[in-house]
């Protein structure tokens, strides 16, 4: 697998036999995706459809303590948009000022609405998006906690909407992953030494700030917590459990808590849930591009890779891989079609005759239980 | 030879699966000449080619036949015999709003089954900023905002809120349909608009008059649909016209008797494409949102609430699509057979239960019922607690809460997977736990007497040993009588579903029947059985074997009675039982299957240990008697 291509033209096809297609086929790369990141009421969006964004440009406002808020009468025009002239989109934003109050507008709360300002304490501004008209008053969703959301890639904005969320079409490409967690991030690509797939919870130490980390087959809750510790971006891991999504989660809503934050974590697993290495083309791609800039995706979950030139690992047409079942991860190549087979506790399953790695003779997989790599 | 083939792929493309058969005029009757599965990920043409190439090897000149050329090319068959197909709608989540929580959980069960996937709050309990974060969520396709038609105090306050509230969030998402039901039309002038709005309002008005009657017919009301902007291409737009007369009492009543099928039949027509004509709802004025449906509300039909349940199910599916077609067919197989048949099915995005039956004996109107749920799903998107437990309660495997979990979700990425050993023992738990979901969720057809003819269907049963599949039955459609067990392997009741004209289907299901209904066996399930003795004695005297069984309480037997053969079943309990009436001699026809006779003498309904060890060592003795091969 040492030899590398380019990336084939998306109309190519590699020809694979009859039976050979009969095993779901795994993409390893797909071109250009269209990524979202969701927003919600009190949160607004800083770019436009058809807007060019650059990998860490603000592309929203997330306000993290946003509360219902009820304005009362708005006038013709807003209130005020928390921007000083001289910011970018000043002039944007003066028109949208202008725009009558409508449902998903930014709104600055007035005088009356910055709380009441003690000796000790100065006014409390309060901004968010409108929410609904009733009976002639306003009500918001707003708070005083303003967070910017920077894009993880570049690529071109699709859709944007306050309250709602933004979908932006990547200019790259990006590998698919199966599950992801924590929040979009980037980071340079970190692609340690593994042992026998895995990666020690010791090798994350802060020498890999900034970085996003293979970690191997499995990432441990252990494992997360030192590297969001260590200021690391993201990991990249076969799977990812249940457990550790949770423990992630409440790792999460305790860092929205908090007055200070942090920077963006994300987590990707690969395969799914269940314990696996990572495909070994897919582990050869990740190490050709170890330390270029890398971004993690959770809708969908994705590892965007930002450029389109990228040296693939070259297949051979019969390389399978075993996704699930008793010899799940391990790779190999397909012999011949075995047919309807007897399996475990008498079920029945069209299956291969697989040579798996360095196996004497071949073993008999069920089809469903492969996968092939497309490129 | 100049004749016009006579073959057909019958494709159902669900979630998981793409089943394949070909359907060929042979013999002077349609007939199933091949099928196969896949995964939905496998390509189409490699299952068609391989399902030709068995034909083909077969018997070529079957093959020559019915596609009338001479050496057919795979290829070209391939390419261009006729399709008749059927699909699963993707779910789809809508946003049940209330006044109070009272109102919201009716109209949650309501949505729910309807198919979708429901989140819902109610004003009383949620504050407007949750509400909001519900309406305007990203993957939230409609919004459903109900009251009582006179609606109380608790609930009436806060309409013109939530009016207000919804309103906003369609103006700021012009796809997404807003439904109000019941009381909450009040609200309706919070959302500006004609034209369109007015033919819709008609919608709601046909359903609304339709009252109790509608629950007599499962077909859905075909609304117009704001279709999610992530989801369908421009050719799968649903069009916005109305289906007039779709809440008749009966189609199949207005059909007639059925009539022999025709010498030269052409391939079948699948039902016509709802997006003929789709329709640009906000094309005129982008922030009007016209996609606004009046309904019933969540008690009107028979049963309550099936007339909303309507207008929802059609604002979610296609109209090919699968599970729609599989309520279909049964429909038309009940008066065709003139047998209450009752489906089963389990997929990865829902379940569907479903029942037919002729309104009396000779009758020729056909009651039926069905209910389709995305909790139906065998490992549902969303894995609460309640869902873990089911599958605990039904595993024979102890499994630790977070291993469940990653197992159940693996299996929806992957539901192809592990199909056999221990996977397939959680696949089974997982399935039992789903249907289990789908009869607590249907009571009014709980309460009916056990069915003529029970089927299974769905991928996840596709692979399970047609012995385990009866047991399941028996374990979950727990009522007494005597019934008939059947699977439909080829899963062709939905593809069948989709030919529009009825009398068509039902021609095309007179000559399937045999194929289409993969028989298990029979089940002879007695209620009313006292503990620690022996019940009795049954004889089972078939052509070609007799059995005798001493009739042990708390067991299940299975006795071997071949597809195709039938026998009589002679029982004598030692106390009255109820066995459809009630008694202490009966004397049955049963028939065959690939299970045999099954006679089961457990509680009604089941009762088990306590402890979830024990549970487990009674399911697993239960099914080893079934499944003898389990620990190979």
């Amino acid at each position: 697998m040492s030899p590398r291509k380019r990336l084939p033209p998306p109309a190519e096809k590699p020809a694979v036999g009859p039976e050979l297609a009969r095993i779901p086929a795994r993409r390893i790369l797909v071109v250009s995706p269209v990524i979202q990141i969701r927003l919600a009421p009190g949160d607004r969006v800083l770019v436009s459809p058809g807007q060019k964004v650059d990998a860490g440009t603000p592309i929203a406002e997330r306000t993290s303590d946003a509360e219902f808020v009820e304005v009362g009468r708005l006038g013709g025009s807003g209130n005020g948009n928390g921007k000083e002239p001289g910011d970018a989109g000043w002039r944007g934003l003066q028109q949208e000022r202008r725009r009558p109050p409508t449902p998903g507008k930014w709104w600055v709360g007035g005088d009356d609405r910055r709380g009441k300002s003690t000796r000790r304490e100065g006014p409390r501004r309060i901004a968010g998006t409108l929410l609904y008209e009733f009976n002639g008053r306003w009500s918001a969703a707003a708070g005083e906690r303003h967070d910017k959301i920077e894009s993880p890639t570049s690529g071109v904005v699709m859709e944007a909407a306050n309250c709602i969320g933004i979908a932006m079409k990547v200019t790259g490409v990006a590998i698919p992953a199966a599950v992801a967690g924590g929040e979009p991030a980037r980071g340079y690509l970190d692609v340690p030494r593994l042992v026998e797939g895995e990666l020690r919870d010791t090798a994350l130490d802060v020498g890999r700030s900034g970085a996003v980390v293979v970690a191997g087959g499995r990432v441990s809750a252990e494992a997360l917590t030192r590297a969001r510790a260590m200021s690391i971006r993201g990991m990249v891991a076969g799977s990812l459990g249940q457990a550790e999504l949770r423990d992630l989660a409440a790792s999460e809503a305790r860092q929205r808590a908090g007055l200070h934050s942090m920077p963006p974590f994300g987590v990707l697993g690969l395969d799914g849930h269940q314990r696996r290495p990572i495909a070994s083309p897919i582990l050869a791609l990740l190490a050709a591009l170890a330390g270029r800039e890398v971004a993690i995706v959770t809708e969908p979950p994705l590892l965007v890779l930002d450029v389109v030139d990228v040296p693939l690992p070259e297949l051979p047409p019969d390389w399978v891989r075993v996704r699930s079942g008793t010899h799940a991860g391990r790779e190999g190549r397909w012999l011949s079609s075995a047919g309807l087979h007897r399996f475990r506790a008498g079920i029945h399953l069209e299956a291969a005759n697989i040579r798996l790695g360095d196996d004497l003779g071949p073993t008999v997989i069920a089809l469903a239980d492969l996968e092939r790599f497309i490129l | 030879m100049s004749r016009q083939p006579r073959v057909f792929f019958a494709l159902d493309f669900g979630a998981a699966t793409t089943s394949a058969a070909l359907v060929g005029h042979a013999g002077g009757r349609w007939r199933l000449l091949a099928h196969a599965a896949a995964p939905s990920t496998t390509e189409l043409d490699a299952l068609l080619f391989g399902i030709l190439d068995r034909v083909e090897r077969a018997d070529p000149e079957l093959l020559e036949f019915v596609s009338a050329q001479e050496r057919p090319k795979t290829a070209d068959l391939v390419a261009d015999l006729a399709r008749l197909e059927s699909r699963s709608s993707p779910p789809r989540r809508i946003a049940v709003l209330a006044g109070s929580k009272r109102q919201r959980r009716r109209l949650e069960e309501v949505a729910a089954r309807a198919g979708w996937l429901v989140v819902g709050g109610s004003a009383d309990v949620d504050d407007p900023l949750e509400l909001s974060r519900l309406v305007l969520a990203w993957d939230t396709h409609a919004v459903l905002l109900g009251a009582d038609p006179t609606p109380g105090g608790d609930e009436k306050r806060h309409l013109p809120m939530l009016g207000a509230l919804v309103a906003a969030a369609a103006r700021r998402r012009p796809e997404l349909a807003v439904v109000l039901a019941g009381g909450a039309a009040i609200q309706e002038s919070d959302f500006s608009g004609a034209g369109e709005h007015d033919r819709i309002l008609e919608v709601a008005k046909t359903v609304a008059a339709a009252g109790p009657a509608a629950g007599a017919d499962d077909t859905p009301v075909e609304v117009p649909s704001a279709a999610p902007a992530a989801e369908p291409a421009p050719d799968e737009a649903r069009s916005a016209e109305v289906a007039e007369g779709a809440i008749a009492a009966d189609p199949l009543a207005a059909a007639g008797a059925a009539t022999d099928t025709a010498a030269a039949p052409a391939a079948p027509q699948p039902a016509a494409p709802a997006h003929a004509a789709p329709v640009e709802l906000n094309a005129a004025a982008p922030d009007r949102h016209d996609s606004v449906l009046l309904a019933p509300d969540a008690e009107s039909g028979q049963p309550a609430g099936s007339a909303l349940q309507q207008v929802l199910e059609g604002l979610r599916a296609r109209s090919d699509e699968s599970r729609l077609g599989v309520a279909r067919s049964v429909r038309s197989l009940a008066l065709l057979l003139d047998k209450s048949i009752e489906v089963i099915e389990v997929g990865v995005d829902g379940g569907l239960r479903c029942r037919a039956e002729a309104v009396g004996p000779g009758h020729r109107t056909v009651v039926s019922s069905h209910v389709g749920m995305a909790s139906g799903s065998f490992t549902p998107d969303d894995l609460t607690d309640e869902v873990i437990d089911e599958v605990l309660s039904w595993s024979t495997i102890a499994f630790d809460r977070y291993r469940l979990i990653d197992r159940l979700r693996d299996l929806r990425s992957s539901p192809w997977g592990e199909a056999d050993g221990e996977g397939a023992l959680l696949r089974l738990a997982a399935a039992k736990a789903a249907v289990q979901r789908l009869v607590a969720a249907t009571p009014e057809i709980s309460e009916r007497e056990m069915p003529d003819i029970l089927i299974a269907a769905g991928g996840v049963w596709a692979s399970t040993p047609p012995s385990v599949v009866a047991l399941a039955m028996a374990d979950l459609v727990r009522r007494p009588g005597v019934g008939r067990l059947a699977c439909d392997q080829a899963r062709l009741l939905g593809p069948l579903g989709a030919i529009t004209d009825e009398e068509e289907r039902r021609k095309m299901l007179k000559d399937l029947v045999e194929d289409v209904l993969l028989p298990l066996g029979s089940l002879i399930l007695p209620a009313g059985i006292r503990q620690g003795r022996s019940a009795g004695r049954m004889r089972v005297m078939g052509e070609t074997a007799n059995s005798d069984i001493d009739l042990q309480p708390g067991g299940i037997w299975a006795v071997e009675l071949a597809p195709g053969q039938t026998a009589r079943a002679d029982m004598d309990f030692r106390d009255a039982v109820r066995l459809g009436a009630r008694g202490r001699h009966f004397s049955v026809e049963v028939s065959g299957g690939l299970g045999g006779l099954f006679v089961d003498l457990r509680d009604i309904p089941l009762r088990l240990p306590d402890r979830a060890d024990q549970k487990r060592a009674t399911w697993e003795s239960w099914q080893r008697a079934m499944w003898s091969e389990i620990d190979e």
